[in-house]
């Protein structure tokens, strides 16, 4: 699952997900629809940016830890822009290349 | 009587009774009596010799003025106080001996004649001790002296001077009055504590207007100022208090009330110096400081600002990083994959212009088309014709709509309606009232172009029109390749294209 709200991001990241062999749901661009698919989507791990058109994503992050699906944050923060309770999380910081994003994608989920 | 110049006149036995006098005792020996109104000192009435010799043992400095005239007779201890005019006062009127302050001391006279007292404190008189004028202060006490008879018949006084200890008094209030001012006229603010409880005893305006005037002085810093009790302040006194070592804050933060009843953040420099006494133990607490909110709050903007702007940066590197990747993946030659990067980029770095000229706060529909066609010139330029009302475009919107109006302008400008001399663009855009609120629409028509080009279907540019637009914007799009040419129609909800700005995180 993809939520990133910035179009040419997103873009880039599904791309590099499918080419990781991931079947990519979303991308999800503003956080309600975000929130709706971290409830429903049967997904195996999430990447979260940040910051969704000017609304922090960490009610998404916290509905997916709630349900147990592991999630990485990907910002052009870094670590600086993380909420309490989500200092332990992965931060990939923008920009990013595939390598990068496999590799952290695989510290949190176990991916085939 | 046996008078003789120079030796001790008349009999010893007469003047058994000065005893050991002193300095003054062995000059009242030898001085001519006979040629004051006092007469020889073996005629000198009972009351008059026991009175000298009174004064003669005395170690504090008294002097006697006897009869109407005044006589003087003192002590050694006067004569120090006399200074030079000793030991010419000696048997001299008083009138005539302290003749600067003669009026002073006729009243002393006729005061002390008439059996009445005289206390003077720290009486100010100009005397010539030292051959000029000077301010001399004194403890004066005249009382009167009687004879057999019990009748005034002299005064007696005692003179103690005290000017060292006034001017020093003098020089303690200037010092007081200077500290005083410096204390009130400070820029910065100032309070001192008294006591374990930490009691208001002192504090400047510049303090009172921190706790927005409050009626604090001789109340202990808790009851005073109760909104900073659990924020560490009287702990931090306390310690001050106990182990009378001073403390230093920087832009620390507390919370104080205003006159409006309200707790408002402030941010202080200060210092807490503990006061001791002779002992070595704390009485008071010297608070200084500085309010350096202003300051604070200007430095945290700043991280702010920058925090955003690299935000900023690194987000507009990943959208650039993304620009490559997949227009690398979808072209035939390096040329035209040079071309689709830099055209690309420019679309980018045009909407980046309209928002920098916004503030990043958004930005108006119309510039954003505008600056989306712009790459074309002259005769092209003509043929897209743009209209709309005006609306008004969140940060996000404005930039995802003017890469989709590249695309669609740069396939137009290669196979559409801008590939011939004919051809044209119709830019229409419409608010709406739907059933579920109001509804944004823009359409792409193109008119006059070459029949049915396709090949906006895959890559880049279909991927980010038809799907990734309309993702964000939580709407549809569709294309439709009518005979005319290429049509393209972006529906989202209003609320959707108003999202909110970037520096609001």
């Amino acid at each position: 699952m993809l939520v990133e709200d910035e179009a040419l991001v997103a873009m880039l990241v599904e791309d590099f997900l499918t080419e990781m062999g991931c079947d990519v749901v979303g991308p999800a661009m503003r956080l309600e629809p975000g929130l709706q698919m971290a409830a429903t989507a049967d997904v195996d791990f999430a990447v979260l940016d940040i910051n969704l058109a000017g609304k922090h994503s960490f009610p998404i992050a916290q509905v997916l830890r709630e349900r147990g699906i592991p999630f990485l944050f990907a910002s052009g923060y870094g670590v600086a822009g993380l909420a309490e309770g989500f200092e332990t999380t992965p931060v990939l910081q923008k920009p990013f290349d595939r390598g990068e994003l496999e590799k952290a994608v695989r510290r949190v989920a176990s991916i085939g | 009587m046996n008078v003789g110049l120079g030796g001790i006149r008349g009999d010893a036995a007469d003047y058994e009774f000065l005893g050991n006098g002193g300095e003054l005792g062995a000059l009242i020996r030898t001085y001519d009596w006979a040629s004051t109104p006092l007469g020889p000192v073996a005629e000198w009435p009972g009351c008059l010799k026991t009175a000298t010799s009174l004064l003669l043992q005395s170690p504090v400095p008294i002097v006697m003025l006897w009869g109407v005239e005044g006589v003087m007779i003192y002590n050694d201890a006067y004569s120090v106080f006399a200074g030079s005019r000793h030991p010419q006062l000696l048997g001299s009127n008083v009138r005539e001996g302290w003749v600067e302050v003669a009026d002073f001391n006729d009243n002393v006279m006729k005061v002390g004649l008439a059996g009445g007292t005289l206390a003077y404190r720290d009486q100010e008189l100009t005397l010539h001790r030292k051959g000029f004028p000077e301010p001399v202060w004194m403890d004066l006490d005249y009382s009167p002296v009687l004879d057999e008879h019990g009748k005034p018949a002299g005064v007696i006084a005692i003179v103690v001077e005290t000017t060292e200890r006034v001017l020093l008094d003098r020089r303690n209030a200037a010092e007081h009055e200077r500290l005083q001012k410096l204390f009130e006229q400070a820029p910065t603010f100032m309070a001192m504590l008294n006591g374990p409880e930490h009691r208001f005893v002192l504090l400047n305006p510049e303090y009172r207007q921190l706790i927005a005037n409050r009626d604090v002085l001789g109340k202990p810093v808790a009851e005073a100022l109760p909104e900073i009790t659990s924020q560490g302040f009287i702990e931090l006194l306390d310690g001050v208090f106990q182990t009378g070592e001073a403390v230093s804050r920087y832009s620390e933060k507390i919370l104080l009330q205003q006159s409006d009843g309200r707790v408002e953040e402030r941010y202080l420099d200060f210092v807490y110096q503990p006061i001791k006494n002779d002992d070595g133990e704390v009485t008071n607490i010297f608070v200084q400081g500085s309010d350096v909110t202003e300051r604070v709050r200007a430095e945290n903007h700043q991280k702010l600002l920058i925090n955003e702007l690299n935000h900023r940066v690194k987000n507009t590197l990943a959208s650039v990083q993304s620009i490559v990747v997949q227009t690398l993946r979808g072209v035939q030659s390096k040329e035209e994959a040079s071309t689709d990067i830099s055209g690309r980029i420019l679309a980018l770095s045009r909407a980046h212009d309209v928002l920098t000229n916004e503030n990043w706060d958004g930005a108006e529909l119309v510039d954003v088309v505008t600056a989306s066609i712009a790459a074309f010139a002259g005769p092209q330029r003509s043929r897209v014709l743009i209209s709309g009302p005006a609306i008004r475009l969140g940060p996000r919107a404005a930039l995802s709509l003017s890469l989709a109006l590249h695309e669609l302008s740069t396939n137009a400008a290669k196979y559409g309606a801008l590939s011939n001399d004919t051809g044209s663009v119709d830019i229409q855009w419409d608010v709406a009232q739907g059933k579920e609120g109001k509804t944004f629409t823009l359409v792409w028509r193109e008119n006059g172009g070459p029949p049915a080009p396709a090949s906006l279907r895959q890559g880049f540019g279909s991927k980010l029109i038809l799907r990734v637009l309309p993702t964000e914007l939580g709407g549809t799009a569709s294309m439709d390749y009518a005979e005319h040419g290429l049509v393209f129609t972006l529906e989202a909800p209003v609320d959707a294209i108003h999202d909110e700005s970037l520096t609001s995180a």
